[in-house]
């Protein structure tokens, strides 16, 4: 989105080299100058826009296409549509008995590694970063000789969907990559959630993550390989989320 | 990792004076900055100025400089072993004495474990500058920024605009290229003067004892270099002839002025005794101060320790977060850097052939190096992929005695660095990533900060 909002910028700026250093520095919405008190047309009309394709990465669903060529096993959670997504965030986060009875039949159980991909909040981040960082992943974790199951593909995904598709698949370690809650500046922002020995319930401290994936952040190839170093640590040391960062953590008692 | 600091020495052996300090470098991830970068710079110790010692007139004495080191890091209270990073710079004429090279590597080497040697005028330029606080200022304003240093042996001008370095011009020009006794008469010249002094007509019989008349001219033409060497392009003929290495072409108007080095130090004072240093240095520094008056004069934070000061705050970066390197490899010292410029779209192999090629052409076969690609091109899988074959391809048609490394500007080191360990057969690997490097630069890449992946790298020239 930066790139289009270049044009938008202070007309006739005295020093423009100094006005580009401020403006590059972050996708914000800087130096696009004013009309009265009010912003110009084009910085309204922008700011619009980037909402809406916000508000589309949330609303829309992940194409069916692209899940089946991906090879995801496909499943749903609690929730009926995007509203009551929105409104019922523990509703995304459990699945059916019929949903772990279809899991049990047509997934592998007992994987070292499972991974789940979710829609969460940006469809678009899923569809954007996936592609490139699922086939990374998956030949980091066979170079580790981890055993991985059947990737699986949740609708209206909450993050904790991870701890119920974990359990009853009895998998040792659960990833999952969700789409993050779009921003103004980025709507493709994924995140990786990653927990050793999933439960339903669990703390979130248990839970490790990886934010801001997307080509203009950490770009996908290199959150592919970074998860492999973090997910085989975490099949090691056999623990996740604080527990694994605990050594480097100064308590001082007395 | 969410802090560290580290101890970094900067020693500096110059054409007439050899300093050392001792600093500290704070690390830490500056909001939104996704890697951990150098956030502030604290000089704990300023060593004593004290004057290079040598053993002969092409000779330095390296055992009187390890001395002189050891003592001022026992005066500063660290151990060699403390020190975890930092730069020895030959600078001046120094460079050019028979053993500064074994001299650098030595000092390096007994410094610390990850004390980078290094060399050459462009370098000790930006160093100057960077130590100076001109880049600092050149950052902070927005402005065009010159540091001249002038030292013993050599000028060095470094411009600086918001965004770093601009370019730098050299000349052979210098206080201690005249010298003289007590009564002052002429005890040595250097080479690099002769030229001039010929021009001006000027008579430099060692034994004789110029009029101060001929050494006013001398110095003021030395001037005048110096000056065009800031103001310009153009620069004249004479400022032409006294270049060391190429001078840029586009004309820059600059901003500010800073003077530093030895003879630098006295353009910012009052005129002393001429003869204080046995030298030109206080005439040249006076004919500059003259010639200077109506320039944009900046008074800075450092002025004679600049260079020693920018050797060691500066020249140490950090790489990106995650890499994926074989720490049995490192450190890795003096390792030259391979520009491979942005890899094409088509062809891969080719272009690294011919890299490889100019490696062994250079350097010798199985000779390591390092391949500074700019561009790999679009982090997909399969751009890695196909990068990651090529890579392999090539280098075990090169032989397989060189191990892998492999620098990029983007953020794609582990990614990269999987994809090649995968096919390379155990051979040894390094891939760090959001480090620039041209080619024919040098490296030296030391052991990750505790606690996280994140390489300390030192970008260099080695002029022998
Ligand atoms: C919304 C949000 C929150 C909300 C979550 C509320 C909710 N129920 O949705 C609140 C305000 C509670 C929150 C809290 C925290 N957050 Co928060 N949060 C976010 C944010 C802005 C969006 C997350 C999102 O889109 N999730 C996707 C949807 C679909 O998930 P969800 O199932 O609806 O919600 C779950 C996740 O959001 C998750 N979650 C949210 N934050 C964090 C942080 C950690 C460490 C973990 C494991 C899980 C987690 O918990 C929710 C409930 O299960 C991200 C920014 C980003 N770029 O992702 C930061 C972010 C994930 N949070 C972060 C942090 C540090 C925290 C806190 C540790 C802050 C603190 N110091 O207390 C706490 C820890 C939470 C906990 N222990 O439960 C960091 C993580 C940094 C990192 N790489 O480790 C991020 C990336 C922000 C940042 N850039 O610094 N957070």
């Amino acid at each position: 989105m930066s790139d289009k909002r270049a044009k938008d910028r202070l007309d006739g700026p005295r020093d423009p080299d100094l006005l580009e250093r401020i403006t590059d520095r972050n996708p914000s919405r800087l130096g696009v100058g004013r009309a009265g008190s009010r912003p110009r047309t084009d910085t309204l009309l922008e700011f619009r826009a980037d909402h809406g394709i916000a508000r589309d990465a949330v609303l829309t669903n992940v194409d069916e296409g692209f899940i089946e060529e991906t090879g995801l096993v496909k499943i749903g959670t609690l929730i009926e549509d995007t509203e009551e997504y929105l409104a019922r965030p523990d509703r995304g986060r459990e699945i059916s008995a019929e949903t772990a009875e279809y899991l049990r039949e047509h997934c592998e159980e007992g994987p070292e590694v499972q991974l789940v991909v979710a829609d969460g909040l940006s469809s678009s981040a899923v569809e954007a970063n996936v592609p490139d960082l699922l086939p990374i992943l998956l030949d980091g974790l066979a170079d580790r000789d981890l055993r991985v199951g059947t990737p699986v593909f949740v609708e209206y995904g909450r993050v904790d969907v991870m701890d119920a598709i974990g359990e009853e698949l009895d998998a040792d370690c659960c990833v999952i990559l969700i789409g993050e809650r779009p921003g103004l500046a980025s709507a493709e922002s994924l995140s990786a959630y990653l927990v050793y020995g999933p439960e339903r319930g669990g703390p979130t401290a248990k839970k490790s993550v990886i934010s801001n994936i997307h080509q203009g952040g950490l770009p996908p190839v290199e959150a592919g390989a970074q998860l492999v170093d973090l997910i085989a640590e975490m099949c090691e040391r056999e623990r996740s989320g604080i527990d694994l960062r605990e050594d480097d953590r100064e308590f001082v008692t007395d | 990792m969410s802090e560290h600091r580290l101890t970094s020495v900067g020693i500096d052996v110059g054409t007439t004076t050899t300093q050392v300090v001792v600093s500290e470098l704070e690390v830490r991830e500056p909001a939104g900055a996704g890697k951990l970068e150098i956030v502030s710079r604290e000089i704990r110790y300023r060593g004593t100025i004290h004057e290079t010692p040598l053993s002969g007139p092409e000779t330095v004495d390296i055992d009187a400089v390890a001395r002189i080191v050891e003592d001022e890091l026992a005066a500063a209270r660290v151990e060699p072993s403390g020190i975890e990073t930092g730069a020895v710079i030959v600078t001046g004429e120094t460079a050019r004495k028979d053993n500064a090279e074994a001299l650098v590597h030595r000092i390096a080497s007994e410094g610390g474990e990850f004390v980078a040697a290094a060399a050459g005028p462009a370098l000790e330029a930006v160093l100057a500058g960077q130590g100076s606080g001109a880049a600092t200022r050149a950052k902070e304003r927005g402005e065009i920024v010159a540091n001249a240093d002038v030292g013993g042996g050599t000028t060095n001008v470094a411009l600086f605009d918001a965004d770093g370095v601009r370019d730098t011009r050299c000349l052979d020009v210098g206080g201690r290229l005249v010298r003289f006794d007590s009564e002052g008469a002429i005890t040595g010249v250097s080479e690099a003067i002769r030229g001039l002094a010929d021009d001006l007509g000027v008579d430099l019989e060692p034994g004789t004892e110029p009029s101060t008349e001929d050494l006013d001219r001398l110095a003021g033409a030395m001037a005048d270099c110096v000056i065009d060497a800031i103001t310009g392009p153009p620069f004249s003929d004479r400022t032409a002839s006294l270049a060391i290495g190429s001078l840029p072409t586009d004309p820059i108007e600059v901003d500010g002025v800073a003077f530093t080095g030895g003879v630098g130090r006295l353009v910012h004072g009052d005129p002393t005794d001429p003869f204080e240093y046995a030298d030109l240095g206080p005439t040249l520094a006076a004919a500059i101060r003259e010639r200077a008056a109506e320039l944009p004069l900046l008074d800075l934070d450092e002025t004679i320790r600049a260079t020693v000061v920018g050797a060691g705050t500066r020249t140490t970066e950090l790489s990106g977060r995650t890499v994926e390197v074989d720490e049995s490899l490192l450190p890795l010292r003096n390792l030259p850097a391979m520009g491979v410029g942005d890899l094409p779209e088509e062809d891969l192999e080719t272009r690294l052939e011919g890299v490889i090629g100019e490696a062994t052409e250079r350097y010798g076969p199985d000779e390591p190096v390092v391949l500074a690609i700019d561009d790999v091109g679009p982090l997909t899988y399969d751009r890695l992929t196909r990068v990651a074959a090529a890579i392999d391809t090539v280098w075990t048609a090169d032989g397989g005695g060189r191990p892998l490394l492999v620098l990029t500007r983007q953020n794609c080191a582990k990614a990269l660095g999987q994809a090649l360990r995968r096919r390379s057969d155990g051979r040894p690997l390094a891939v760090i990533d959001e480090v620039g490097v041209a080619d024919g630069e040098y490296l030296d890449i030391g052991r990750p900060l505790d606690g996280g992946e994140t390489v300390p790298v030192v970008v260099k020239t080695l002029a022998f």
